[in-house]
């Protein structure tokens, strides 16, 4: 794979420098951090759903053949369509073909993360389908031309000016709008005739139940139902990994969904498809798309049991402060940084490095998933793999080498010391020195504690550390 | 290979041993009250309402004329609202675009989340449930379930209908700088009578 890595972190010093943005987006991922706090105080049984849930999702990992197998068996019985697809480009082609029998032109939908893997838009429209996402963030993105910055609120990044201008250029209204209700407003009425308009409809699936062959599709605008409701095709994208054993199983998930995602108790909409409605039309496309051999990654496998709340990512320090769009890829965040590599390795190799291994998004995970261990083993399997930036893999290879020789060591010490308060700015702080770039170097110290130790340890008693040897 | 056998096989080598992960039984945790406080309670937390006789002998449609008093179309899927436009009108799922008020019976509802349940077995159409610009939702306080657990455990609805929706307050969002906006793309507000 010749592609080269993202530059997260200077995609980041980007978004640090434009200080509204930058504060907006820090306090809004924050406040969603912390209602999903007062939502978990407000359950003494939160812990127990989390193990719970945990425990649901590793079991069905372990039988997701039967699980699958049971799911299309049931969808079928019900008259839905099962499509397989091992890949993106495979999941366009079904879809595409799809909506080609039935000489569909307007398809409108609802997020799916799944779609945005596969790089759907494009394709389809490049066979003259127009495609219109319902949900308003991701319609912002979509108008912006860019990928959703965060799973849950892809136009997070964005501030209501920034919507107003998009608006101006596509639905003709007032640039210099501030109320968001007013921007709402026209989203409605740009979308309702596209709406009653289209031939079909798209989603994503939160939750798939083995036992009765029903998706589940959870959200707030309504925007799913109109989507699936409204035209008589319907076409669920759903990545293969979203099992649950049994109906009963919802409870749990559900329960935890949008109180980790939002901090609210449960999404306005929840809606349970197991077939297709009056007259209409369901079809179901699983899609694989590297899930497979993921679940055969011995540290990595657990990463699957993801339900896409996004609370990793409001809590998520380095996140907050760099935005979705940094991290270049479909997945931003810590899951991000954990399950784009394996996409793409090389090209995602620097992701495992947006983080200060703090754990927070860990302690969040309401399946409990070790995000954070997860980040620090990437990072070994990227050395290992060779995957890693120029300066660090020679800063590294020196320091290995420093260390192992304890009077290089001591000789570079000092020599660091002298260069420290010596040295002309130019010569210290330049791209050979990343640390430099946003901080002071550490103060030179007047004597270095291998120095200190020499004179005020007595020679010959316990010996200096030369004397062991 | 098909598709569907390539990954099921792939599936089945790379999988973790079944053995280590027995499936758990049922969960059955938290709040059992599944009174109708409870319920209305949490309705108001995701922005619904309650729509209450005003004086005592109000009826139903007096009382969504109170309420909406702008509506110009009502279309009542249930005996006890008559209504504006009979429900006959609505044919296709794009009829119920014109629709002011729609008015429809919830099965069930869930006193933890205040949702209301709905299915093609309530309305005319599916579609019905979304297009209008508001909804009042009849349910009976007695047909309140716990919370999410007792709900999938205990309701037949939830294996029966193809179509099966829980609205849970309107339609919201909070997409534009993390401002929430009730009446995002489906209904404006939800209204629940109880009878």
């Amino acid at each position: 794979m010749s592609e080269r890595p993202v530059n997260h972190a200077r995609a980041a010093e980007h978004f640090l420098e434009d200080k509204p943005h930058l504060q907006f987006h820090d306090e809004r991922l924050w406040d969603m951090r912390q209602k999903r706090d007062a939502q978990m105080h407000i359950l003494p049984e939160w812990q127990e759903l989390r193990e719970e849930a945990s425990r649901i999702k590793e079991h069905t990992l372990s039988r997701l053949p039967e699980y699958l197998e049971q799911f299309e068996e049931n969808a079928k019985k019900n008259g839905i369509h099962v499509h397989w697809a091992r890949d993106g480009a495979e999941h366009n082609r079904i879809v595409g073909e799809i909506l080609k029998a039935h000489g569909a032109h307007n398809l409108i939908k609802s997020k799916s993360m799944v779609t945005e893997e596969c790089d759907m838009r494009p394709y389809l429209e490049k066979q003259g389908v127009r495609v219109t996402e319902t949900d308003l963030g991701e319609r912002i993105q979509q108008l912006d031309d860019q990928l959703p910055s965060h799973i849950v609120v892809p136009a997070v990044h964005k501030l209501t000016s920034d919507v107003a201008k998009i608006f101006a250029k596509d639905y003709n209204t007032d640039p210099n709008i501030r109320d968001p209700h007013l921007l709402a407003e026209a989203q409605r009425q740009a979308a309702r005739p596209v709406i009653l308009g289209a031939d079909s409809g798209m989603t994503g699936g939160n939750f798939v139940v083995a036992e009765t062959g029903t998706f589940v599709v959870c959200t707030n605008e309504g925007n799913a139902d109109l989507s699936a409701t409204v035209p008589n095709l319907h076409i669920a994208t759903i990545g293969i990994e979203r099992l649950v054993p049994r109906m009963a199983d919802l409870g749990v998930f559900v329960r935890l969904l949008s109180r980790s995602a939002l901090g609210s108790p449960i999404t306005q909409y929840t809606t349970h498809f197991r077939g297709p409605q009056k007259g209409g039309e369901m079809h179901v496309v699983l899609v694989d798309n590297g899930r497979s051999a993921r679940l055969g990654m011995e540290d990595f496998w657990t990463s699957l049991k993801c339900i896409r709340c996004g609370a990793c990512m409001n809590t998520c320090p380095v996140y907050r402060r760099s935005g979705g769009l940094s991290y270049g890829a479909v997945y931003s965040g810590p899951i991000g940084a954990i399950i784009d590599p394996t996409f793409n390795e090389r090209k995602y190799s620097t992701l495992p490095y947006a983080s200060t291994l703090n754990g927070s998004c860990t302690n969040v995970c309401p399946v409990k998933i070790n995000i954070h261990e997860q980040l620090y083993k990437w990072r070994r399997v990227l050395v290992q793999h060779h995957e890693m930036p120029f300066v660090k893999r020679e800063i590294m290879h020196m320091a290995g080498k420093l260390m192992g020789q304890p009077k290089l060591y001591r000789a570079a010490i000092k020599a660091t010391e002298v260069s420290l308060s010596t040295m002309p700015r130019f010569v210290l702080y330049n791209w050979l020195n990343p640390w430099g770039r946003h901080r002071e170097n550490p103060h030179p110290v007047k004597q270095t504690f291998n120095d200190w130790y020499r004179k005020n340890r007595k020679p010959g008693k316990e010996g200096t550390p030369e004397a062991k040897k | 290979m098909s598709a569907r056998d390539e990954i099921l096989q792939a599936l089945r080598a790379n999988r973790p041993t079944p053995e280590n992960h027995p499936l758990p039984p049922v969960a059955t945790l938290g709040d059992m009250d599944a009174s109708r406080e409870r319920f209305i309670a949490s309705l108001k937390i995701l922005g619904g309402d309650v729509l209450e006789p005003a004086t005592p002998g109000e009826t139903l449609d007096e009382a969504i004329a109170r309420r909406h008093p702008d509506a110009k179309i009502i279309c009542s899927n249930v005996p006890e609202a008559r209504g504006t436009l009979p429900v006959e009108k609505i044919r296709t799922p794009q009829d119920a675009a014109m629709i002011d008020v729609t008015v429809v019976r919830a099965p069930f509802g869930i006193a933890e989340m205040g949702s209301i349940f709905l299915s093609e077995a309530q309305l005319p159409i599916n579609s019905f449930a979304h297009l209008g610009q508001h909804i009042v939702v009849l349910l009976s306080a007695s047909e309140l379930t716990a919370n999410m657990h007792t709900a999938y455990q205990q309701r037949p609805e939830f294996r029966s209908a193809n179509y099966g929706v829980l609205m849970s307050g309107p339609s919201a969002t909070a997409d534009i700088q993390g401002v929430l906006i009730r009446g995002a793309q489906g209904v404006r507000s939800l209204s629940v009578w109880f009878t």
